[in-house]
């Protein structure tokens, strides 16, 4: 048998790959690309795709995990588990494979070991390959997801994670493969991360011919981005040299970010005499034909960064977070500022921080430190909370070396040693229990909620009860086309929308006036099935909130002194750490704040007792917003 | 000359009037108060008189009334219902105008709307009777009466005000202590509420079906009926949906419920059109109520299964002309179902919507279904009058077919604005206790699921819902 499709074991996986001269390929729609294009790809889309994707006959589609969970809740609007459910409806046999950020999961942060082994549970239903990785190649980080999938009798694929420089050598990285083999046991497949597409091909042949050397059964499935534009160059030497597996996506979906078309690499190993297992080229262009007209409707969310980018082999930040790297400098207003941080804070800042592997959520914490370096001015004067973390090692060991002890005294003050001391290493973090939070969520909902809604609340608790309620209000929206769901400018009068809904029923809505009411309302009037339906808004007045004055940093600050914490920027309240009546000390942690996905502490600069709390769990602040109000101790 | 009616009324009812009126050659007046200037009567009637600024008091004011009618040279009132349709006071001074009214005798209506003479008079006909008193004697006496009768007949019972009518003045009194404590309480609100404190009791038949006949009755005492209409889907004993026939399977019982109503008009010498209303209980008991000495909001299910305009008749009858059919030639022919769509929110304790404005007006039309209502697109609904938009009669070959017509109207009727009682309607009609056609005044108590509906609630209407919230915000900002 030479294709791969569900059901089958790792072991028939193994020897079907083994058994066979060509390699295969894994569709990597969920990495298509990664500036926030691809965070925008709807289900309608993928389901669109569907068939043809099926038809192919790939490896696998990966087409969850990541940051996939998080923005199909939060921008598309779609329950990760449905989407799932309805894809694997229309692709039985292709194998869905997902990438877990190991005690990370799908978030940016590490979750307890019950929460990791009930998420790997129910996601396991749906996926059968499981690539985990740790940003800091940390084994120990990926061993509870390591034991679920294995427990579950999925495909586990580990990863090392790649990059370049003196400390990068085969050796080093042989010797991680040893150490994954150590606990996972020879039947897995092993993949090579190489996320911000470093390296040439060269490197890349030789790494895989290394690993091949001292573990000739291996199986290595290669992932890469084309970012440099030459990953195909890097594919074509890792199949050369024995890999097994590699990455590709469809290539009217391609561009600089992400990794390279299937066809372009199929072309051209075939020239080398290697055919990709099964594959359906004619099913291929199909996919891509489909998805080409689909491409307009997300013009809006590419990357204002054109071309290739062969500079991130100095900067190595990867595809995904240059292009958001540039809406935010754009967004940020420091767009003339990029090079800078790119080509020099952040190659400085890498190499000062241990030069570990730039891939989430660790290629946040290297941006956001050479972003706050160059706009601060003060290099390494305003530490983030994962900067932080990441020095006292709460994600793991430094792989190569310490960062050097200046960086530790400005991050921490002269008692930095002490701190380090004392707060540093891996957390053992403590289970949660689950079902508080399910009894938590009930209650925030107003309803029993399913396994599935406790896993993607466990994830991202806000943002999964703001999804669950918009599904209420607004049903399943996945049915919408991106013409719709995504549409900038509004519909034009008389336009008419058609599309089926969850349920297979058709609908037809044509747009009718929008008109402002005497009492100062604006109505939208749509003919809903031939029905005619009318929607009231309110204006929001503009300039009313943007004219309030902002506070500054040191007006925060001088507010904090006497007991009135304020927001410090402008965030989303994801811990309260106190309640009313609490005696605080100076340091004590208030809550914590998130933004662009980072927490940042909320710490006490006085002694005293907390009065009030006015900011909500959840709650977008404002600059200057009120959080809490603490009775400042007398003397 | 041609004659000329001068419609005492306002709202659906004035124009069903005043297309009676104007099917029969006759010209139409209409009259109105200030807060109904954009009222669709007005519009429709041939004239138009303006009464004062009321709210309601014009309406009511018999004075001015008379004085229009007489301004304009009318030859007869219709009352219609409510407002003066059943003050003897009324109907006194329009013959003492030499006016007609169209209706009965100033004396009938008088000797109906207490409802103490009416229950001895209908005692001497022989008509079955809920155990009653007489007026309770006034002070400790009263009560003494009333403690007495508890006890025999047991609890709970009722206290209903003589002048009372339409739902008005009922108390229901569960023990004796309460009985004690409501007596005077009933008095009080009687006399706010009609002039009259004058009170009764009554047993109180437990969750009966509310089961009435339609009379005609022309002047020389011939009486026929339009057979039975089923009315206990009622809310605080406000009728909302009603049924023509009644549904009961016994169909010699409700022959006999016919007959006896015609008898009962008799007895009262009744005149013009009228409703005999009869409580049925579990044993299927019947018991005379009361005479409603006027039309009927609900007298269009009637008309539908038998084919005759009760309104025409009415005036035809005012008129001095005789019923041009008899009895036999009564037919009643499939169901009919009329359920008010009424300017209220229905989750909101059926709290009025009253002062909203009606942004879209859509009806639904085609076979079956008949619209008496007075809103069109861009009306305000005055703050001072009742709540009902429009009664929206379905008609059908049988049961089945009629609760069809009626699910798939309610579907097709589009009133936004205000929010309305569609939705409960809605909900109502897949009820499967409904469709069964078995239910008692209970139904509305004892189905309150009947209001957990979400108005958007299909996949459709949520998804429609974030379609104009992308047009409105030019951007889906759950999508940013």
């Amino acid at each position: 048998m030479e294709r791969i499709v569900t059901g089958m074991s790792i072991t028939e996986v193994l020897e079907t790959m083994r058994g066979n001269e060509g390699y295969y390929v894994t569709n990597t729609a969920r990495d298509l690309s990664q500036s926030d294009f691809k965070n925008r790809i709807l289900l309608h889309t993928e389901l669109l795709a569907a068939p043809a994707r099926e038809k192919a006959n790939y490896f696998s589609l990966e087409i969850t995990g990541g940051a996939s969970v998080h923005v199909d809740i939060l921008r598309k609007q779609v329950d990760p588990f449905l989407k799932l459910e309805l894809l694997r409806d229309k692709m039985p046999n292709t194998m869905f494979q997902t990438l877990c950020r190991g005690v990370n999961l799908f978030g940016y942060r590490p979750y307890p070991q019950n929460v990791i082994r009930l998420t790997v549970r129910e996601f396991a239903k749906y996926v059968d390959v499981w690539r985990v990785f740790d940003f800091m190649n940390h084994i120990p980080n990926m061993l509870a997801v390591f034991e679920e999938v294995q427990k579950a009798g999925k495909i586990l694929e580990p990863c090392i994670c790649f990059s370049t420089g003196p400390e990068h050598t085969d050796d080093f990285y042989v010797n991680k493969v040893g150490e994954i083999l150590d606990v996972t046991g020879d039947e897995i497949l092993l993949c090579i991360k190489n996320h911000g597409g470093l390296g040439t091909p060269k490197r890349i042949g030789q790494l895989v011919a290394a690993i091949k050397d001292r573990y000739p059964d291996i199986v290595i499935h290669y992932h890469g981005h084309n970012t440099d534009g030459n990953d195909v160059g890097r594919i074509s030497a890792a199949v050369r040299n024995g890999a097994k597996v590699i990455d590709a996506a469809d290539h009217s979906f391609t561009g600089y970010y992400g990794p390279p078309p299937i066809l372009s690499v199929i072309h051209d190993l075939r020239e080398e005499g290697f055919e990709p297992v099964g594959l359906d080229d004619s099913a291929i262009i199909e996919t891509s034909e489909i998805l080409r007209n689909e491409r307009e409707h997300y013009e809006y969310f590419e990357s204002q960064f054109k071309g290739f980018s062969p500079t991130v082999q100095i900067h190595k930040l990867p595809g995904g977070a240059m292009g958001s790297s540039f809406e935010q400098a754009v967004k940020g207003d420091f767009l003339d500022k990029m090079p800078e941080i790119l080509h020099d804070e952040l190659p400085k800042v890498q190499k000062e921080l241990g030069n570990y592997w730039s891939v989430t959520p660790g290629s946040q914490i290297l941006w956001t430190t050479a972003v706050n370096n160059v706009l601060g001015g003060d290099r390494y004067g305003n530490p983030t909370g994962d900067l932080k973390n990441l020095l006292l090692g709460k994600y793991g060991p430094f792989p190569f070396y310490q960062p050097p002890d200046w960086i530790y005294e400005k991050v921490f003050g002269p008692d930095w040693k002490k701190i380090l001391e004392e707060e540093g290493g891996l957390d053992d973090i403590e289970d949660i229990d689950i079902e508080k939070e399910r009894a938590g969520l009930a209650k925030r909902l107003g309803y029993e909620p399913t396994e599935q809604q406790l896993v993607t609340y466990l994830q991202h608790p806000n943002d999964a009860v703001e999804f669950f309620k918009f599904e209420e209000k607004f049903g399943k929206v996945y049915v919408l086309p991106p013409s719709i769901f995504l549409r900038r400018g509004g519909f034009k009068l008389g336009e008419t929308l058609q599309f089926k809904d969850h349920n297979g029923k058709e609908h037809v809505i044509e747009i009718g006036p929008k008109q402002k009411s005497e009492d100062g309302e604006w109505k939208v009037y749509l003919n809903v099935d031939h029905h005619e339906r009318e929607y009231s808004f309110k204006e929001v007045v503009q300039g009313s909130v943007a004219q309030e004055a902002q506070l500054s940093k040191e007006e925060v600050e001088d507010l904090a002194r006497v007991g009135d914490v304020r927001a410090p920027f402008k965030a989303n309240v994801c811990e309260i750490s106190v309640e009313a009546g609490q005696e605080v000390r100076i340091g004590d942690r208030l809550a914590m704040v998130e933004a662009m996905k980072m927490q940042t502490p909320v710490d006490s600069v006085v002694n005293g007792k907390i009065e009030k709390i006015f900011a909500e769990l959840g709650q977008a602040l404002k600059v200057g917003d009120k959080m809490i109000k603490i009775k400042v101790d007398e003397g | 000359m041609k004659k000329k009616i001068l419609v005492a009324n306002r709202g659906e009812i004035a124009i069903r009037i005043i297309r009676a009126v104007q099917e029969l050659g006759y010209t139409a007046v209409a009259v109105y108060e200030t807060p109904d200037n954009d009222a669709l009567h007005i519009r429709v009637a041939d004239e138009a008189v303006w009464l004062g600024d009321g709210p309601r008091s014009d309406y009511l004011n018999i004075e001015k009334v008379i004085k229009a009618a007489r301004k304009v040279g009318a030859d007869a009132i219709h009352p219609g219902y409510g407002f003066l349709a059943e003050n003897p006071d009324f109907a006194k001074a329009c013959e003492d105008t030499g006016l007609i009214f169209i209706g009965p005798s100033s004396e009938v209506i008088s000797q109906l709307g207490d409802k103490v003479t009416a229950r001895r008079i209908m005692a001497e006909a022989g008509i079955p009777m809920v155990p009653g008193t007489q007026n309770l004697k006034a002070g400790g006496e009263g009560v003494a009466e009333a403690v007495a009768f508890g006890a025999e007949y047991g609890y709970p019972i009722m206290l209903k005000a003589t002048a009372g009518g339409g739902g008005r003045g009922i108390r229901r009194v569960e023990n004796e202590a309460q009985l004690r404590a409501e007596i005077h309480v009933a008095r009080a609100e009687a006399k706010a509420a009609f002039n009259n404190d004058n009170v009764y009791i009554e047993k109180v038949v437990l969750t009966p079906k509310h089961v009435e006949v339609q009379i005609l009755a022309d002047a020389k005492g011939k009486t026929v009926h339009l057979g039975s209409r089923d009315c206990s889907i009622q809310r605080r004993n406000q009728k909302l949906v009603e049924i023509a026939p009644s549904l009961i399977k016994d169909r010699k019982l409700v022959d006999e419920i016919c007959a006896t109503a015609v008898r009962a008009a008799k007895a009262a010498n009744y005149f013009n059109a009228g409703t005999v209303e009869f409580l049925v209980d579990k044993e299927m008991n019947y018991y005379f109520m009361e005479i409603n000495t006027r039309i009927q909001v609900e007298h269009t299910v009637s008309e539908m299964v038998t084919g005759i305009d009760i309104v025409r008749t009415q005036i035809k009858l005012a008129m001095g002309k005789d019923l041009a059919f008899d009895q036999k030639d009564v037919q009643i022919r499939g169901f009919a179902i009329e359920v008010r769509v009424n300017a209220e929110d229905p989750q909101n304790n059926f709290m009025p919507e009253a002062g909203k404005k009606v942004t879209v007006y859509r009806s639904p039309g085609g076979y079956g279904v008949r619209l008496d209502g007075f809103v069109y697109q861009g009306y305000t609904i005055p703050e001072d009058y009742d709540s009902l938009l429009v009664k929206m009669t379905v008609f059908g070959f049988s049961w089945n077919e009629t609760v069809d017509r009626l699910r798939r109207c309610l579907a097709n009727y589009v009133i936004t604005g205000p929010k309305t009682t569609i939705p409960f309607y809605l909900k109502l009609v897949n009820d499967p206790d409904f469709q069964s056609g078995d239910f008692d005044t209970s139904f509305i108590e004892t189905h309150p699921e009947l209001i957990e509906y979400d108005e958007q609630g299909s996949e459709v209407n949520k998804l429609a819902r974030l379609i104009a919230e992308i047009h409105y915000e030019q951007q889906n900002k759950y999508a940013i």
